[in-house]
């Protein structure tokens, strides 16, 4: 209780060191570190997310930084200390912030939207040919329907959807990974394992990715 | 599933530096801070974590994010 009542009692202090912030943050925190964690936390988000909020970035900075606060209040204890405090917990923000946004420019689009894609369906490969001659038409037209029947070969259904979902409807992985009740990490095993099987497949049939890509 | 050329383009270039092993976005995490760091105080990061930068590489959102968190503590050690 004596020890309590010091720690709090230090609330003018500045945290500098990561032992000084690792005791303060330790239940119950000191109002002071939250308060000086928030602040830095704030000051670093407006510093990297101005680009992207414009006129509401006062108030999604500062939404951001009080749930990024809870997060490392919650998991303070994984940090190593291999680096300052301070950057590890403006880690935390940071990925915080980026996730909120991406869901929060893309919150109009709905699951439902992208129900009707049927992996089955074979629909017309579209190319464009603006400058191309008849001779490298044709060429690229059976390069991209190579590639095709070897993705459709290849590839499990959810594979070829998320696929979809990220290089033909742009759509951010973070918003994908909710799409797909998955998470991030597994979205991106999950192409790794595409792109491998893309790789290992197109070798066996003698394909080289980097030369189709010169002659295209 | 329509695959336009750019798109074709984008998956094709992918592939010449796709391996067997390679870290995920959790991984990634786990170290950005420490990558972070050595990267502001010029240590070559690239060398000591070469899988980290393999998936700064592959991986728009981990890279995006990166770039965020080295602007930031630049601001905040800039007192």
């Amino acid at each position: 209780m004596i020890n309590w009542f010091k720690r709090r009692s230090q609330s003018s202090n500045s945290y500098q060191t990561n032992e000084e912030w690792i005791s303060a943050l330790k239940p119950p925190p000191e109002d002071a570190a939250i308060q000086q964690l928030r602040n830095h936390l704030v000051k670093g988000l407006k510093a990297s997310l101005y680009k992207y909020v414009d006129r509401e970035l006062d108030n999604f900075v500062e939404d951001i930084a009080q749930d990024s606060v809870l997060k490392i209040l919650d998991k303070y204890d994984t940090f190593r200390g291999e680096s300052k405090f301070t950057t590890w917990a403006m880690k935390v923000a940071v990925r915080e912030g980026y996730s909120e946004l991406r869901k929060k420019r893309y919150n109009d689009i709905s699951l439902e939207q992208y129900s009707s894609y049927n992996p089955d369906e074979k629909e017309a490969v579209e190319i464009e040919h603006e400058q191309a001659g008849p001779d490298q038409l044709t060429h690229e037209s059976m390069v991209v329907q190579k590639v095709m029947k070897i993705m459709e070969e290849e590839l499990t259904k959810k594979q070829q959807k998320v696929l979809q979902l990220l290089m033909i409807d742009q759509i951010p992985m973070t918003v994908v990974s909710e799409m797909m009740d998955s998470n991030r990490n597994a979205i991106y095993k999950l192409v790794h394992d595409a792109r491998l099987k893309l790789k290992n497949r197109m070798e066996v049939e003698g394909m080289d990715p980097e030369e189709i890509l010169n002659e295209m | 599933m329509k695959l336009n050329k750019d798109v074709l383009k984008k998956i094709l270039s992918k592939l010449p530096q796709t391996h067997e092993e390679e870290i995920g976005c959790d991984d990634c995490f786990e170290e950005l801070h420490t990558f972070a760091e050595m990267e502001l105080e010029g240590k070559s990061p690239e060398k000591a974590m070469p899988l980290i930068k393999e998936h700064l590489d592959n991986c728009g959102e981990c890279r995006q994010e990166y770039q965020a968190l080295l602007e930031a503590i630049k601001v905040l050690n800039d007192k």
